[in-house]
């Protein structure tokens, strides 16, 4: 019972806490639970890579239990901050943080019509988080990454021992520098599980909604228009015209079924991310591929998409970008070449369509730590010729 | 340059299963090319059109390759730039913009398209019913509950079967050689591995010399390995046996 207590604070109350702060800086409109969460996620991921990174580079012994202690400092207190802008939203009467403008008529509205197809999408969800926790996939890498996360838990030190056989090693950096199992690691201390159980089992229960969480919000904004209010609180008559103006939100479904459906049919190879994300979930670059990469799509929708203008209400999708650009570098070494690559083309062509050439300095700063990540991966990859 | 394109188109080819008769990436073209005709908004066109056409133009260009490959110090990876290309979330907005609104129709016909060109993930040799809450094969596990030390750690010797999963389980099991040796291209060499995995019969008395180098407290053995005299000739005893795997423990350490 402790451990679930445990699971649900970790993987749900102190993410969804983090994620009120980005909360606190975008439109009112922008705003959902869904937002809350996963920018959450993604600002607790960022914070665990600036906890553990030095760590592992810098710290010989324990580092892990190190790494572990600031971790938990860094989340609490980001979390306390989260809290505290939820009750001084709340007390200033402004939109809430959580359902910004939307409230139930909306929501209600929001599935009528939809519940069979709603019903659908969730019975192929059900099966896939059904199919990872009463089937086990195979796969070679987890002789490494899986063996990380219990060595960390059971020597308390991270990228010190060789996972294969046991014997000290050197660092490695290109592993060394993705912490994902770490911060596996540091779920199955907290909650007093054996860190091959987190990855196989609890992990794909988090990171599947997880993944299709965000799927959701991308197609609510690709598919739902929301109500308009510039911030303000709107009243009942405003909210049933908001209401009606809501179009193609019957697509969302569809397009949740279709995501579905493409996941469990896209094993066209062993090299697909959709392949990585129902057999190898628990790997930080499955969580690359299905989660980090079409989380810049989401950003990318949410800074431009419906003509919003960017300014200092954006500022939290700012911060979430920055985030998400740093979730990539706890995944994987090479996703952070892949998010810049993915970051700097999409920008170009936006600067190109928009005609807003100071789109690429906001997010060339947004990069920075990317930046950062590749400067301090080849000081340490090369360092021996100096 | 030519030939470095070719490896493109080859490495594209196996990450689409071509050669295992999948389309899901025409499904994927068929969205990208009916969104280049139909999207509007110039955001969306820029997230679903221009940038996935990008992608693919440098993964196809040999001079991004050898940079990338450069770079990461890693050719293997390449196939990963292919997940820039979102062909889960491209290929859904396109089919549901090409639906228009014959939404519960359009839906069959994109689920049964893409069934059709796709492979259902969960048949894949790799997925078997899991076994106990670690996913690991229970054998492993009843192997390391009767070996496992109460305080340090010991070395054991494990067939290729178990290599994967023992270290999973506990690290206080150390292991004479890893999950290296079993990656053929890798090419290392051990010749511990040599003489348990590579010898058709094993000669017993250079693998108990070999293993005491460790020294290995424990030799894990299928019961149907061959050997050239009985490992209990060489001051080894049978210590127990889980399935057709049979412990053997060092009697000498």
């Amino acid at each position: 019972m402790a451990s679930v207590i445990s699971f649900i604070f970790w993987l749900l109350v102190i993410p969804f806490c983090i994620g009120l702060i980005p909360a606190n800086f975008i439109p009112a409109e922008k705003r959902s639970p869904g937002f809350v969460l996963l920018s959450g996620y993604f600002g607790m991921w960022a914070l665990f890579e600036i906890a553990a990174v030095p760590a592992v580079l810098w710290v010989e012994y324990d580092n892990f239990k190190i790494a572990s202690a600031v971790f938990t400092v860094f989340t609490l207190l980001a979390a306390a901050a989260g809290v505290v802008l939820l009750y001084r939203n709340g007390k200033a009467g402004a939109p809430g943080l959580i359902l910004g403008t939307r409230v139930t008529a909306v929501a209600k509205r929001f599935f009528a019509g939809t519940g069979v197809e709603w019903l659908l999408f969730f019975v192929l969800l059900g099966f896939q988080l059904y199919k990872a926790v009463a089937f086990t996939s195979f796969d070679g890498d987890d002789a490494y990454y899986v063996v990380e996360s219990l060595l960390a838990q059971e020597a308390g030190v991270m990228y010190r021992i060789l996972p294969l056989t046991g014997g000290s090693t050197g660092l490695d950096v290109r592993h060394a520098m993705a912490v994902f199992p770490m911060w596996t690691a540091f779920v199955s201390v907290r909650a007093g599980v054996h860190a091959t159980i987190v990855s196989h089992v609890v992990m794909p229960l988090v990171l599947i909604p997880l993944t299709y969480l965000l799927y959701y919000e991308i197609g609510r904004i690709l598919f739902v228009k929301m109500p308009r209010t510039g911030g303000k609180q709107i009243g009942k008559e405003q909210l049933q015209d908001a209401g009606r103006s809501v179009s193609g939100r019957e697509n969302l479904p569809i397009f949740m079924i279709v995501m579905a459906v493409f996941q469990i049919f896209g094993n066209v190879s062993i090299y697909t991310n959709e392949t990585f994300f129902l057999t190898r979930t628990w790997q930080g670059k499955a969580v690359a591929g299905a989660l980090v990469i079409p989380a810049l799509v989401w950003v990318f929708l949410l800074i431009y998409d419906k003509g919003v203008k960017n300014g200092r209400t954006d500022v939290g999708v700012w911060i979430l970008l920055v985030c998400v650009n740093m979730t990539a570098g706890v995944c994987s070494s090479i996703a952070v070449f892949l998010v810049c690559l993915l970051v700097a083309v999409t920008t170009f062509c936006l600067a190109v369509a928009e005609r807003d050439w100071k789109i690429l300095f906001k997010v060339g700063a947004a990069c920075i730590p990317n930046v950062v990540y590749m400067g301090i991966y080849v000081f340490m990859a090369y360092s021996y010729l100096l | 340059m030519w030939g470095i394109f070719l490896e493109s188109v080859v490495i594209f080819k196996n990450y689409m299963g071509y050669h295992e008769n999948h389309f899901l990436a025409g499904i994927y073209l068929l969205a990208l090319l009916y969104l280049w005709l139909t999207e509007k908004d110039r955001r969306r066109r820029v997230l679903f059109v221009y940038a996935p056409t990008l992608i693919l133009i440098l993964f196809f260009c040999p001079l991004f390759r050898k940079v990338f490959v450069r770079l990461m110090e890693d050719s293997e990876t390449y196939y990963r730039l292919l997940w820039l290309l979102q062909m889960s979330i491209v290929s859904a907005y396109g089919l549901i913009r090409l639906m228009g609104r014959h939404r519960r129709i359009g839906l069959a016909f994109a689920c049964l398209a893409i069934v059709a060109c796709g492979d259902y993930v969960y048949d894949s040799e790799h997925i078997s019913r899991a076994q106990n809450a670690y996913h690991l094969p229970q054998e492993a596990v009843d192997i390391v509950d009767m070996i496992e030390p109460e305080e340090g750690r010991i070395t054991v010797l494990v067939p290729a079967d178990l290599i994967y999963y023992v270290r999973q389980y506990s690290t206080d099991i150390e292991l004479p050689y890893g999950r290296e040796m079993l990656i053929a291209r890798w090419d290392y060499y051990n010749a511990m591995y040599e003489a348990m995995e590579e010898a058709e019969v094993i000669d017993t008395k250079t693998f108990a010399e070999l293993a005491r180098a460790y020294p290995c407290a424990y030799v894990i053995l299928k019961e149907d390995r061959e050997m050239r005299e009985p490992l209990t000739d060489y001051g080894y005893s049978v210590y127990g046996q889980v399935g057709a795997f049979v412990i053997y423990k060092d009697m000498t350490l």
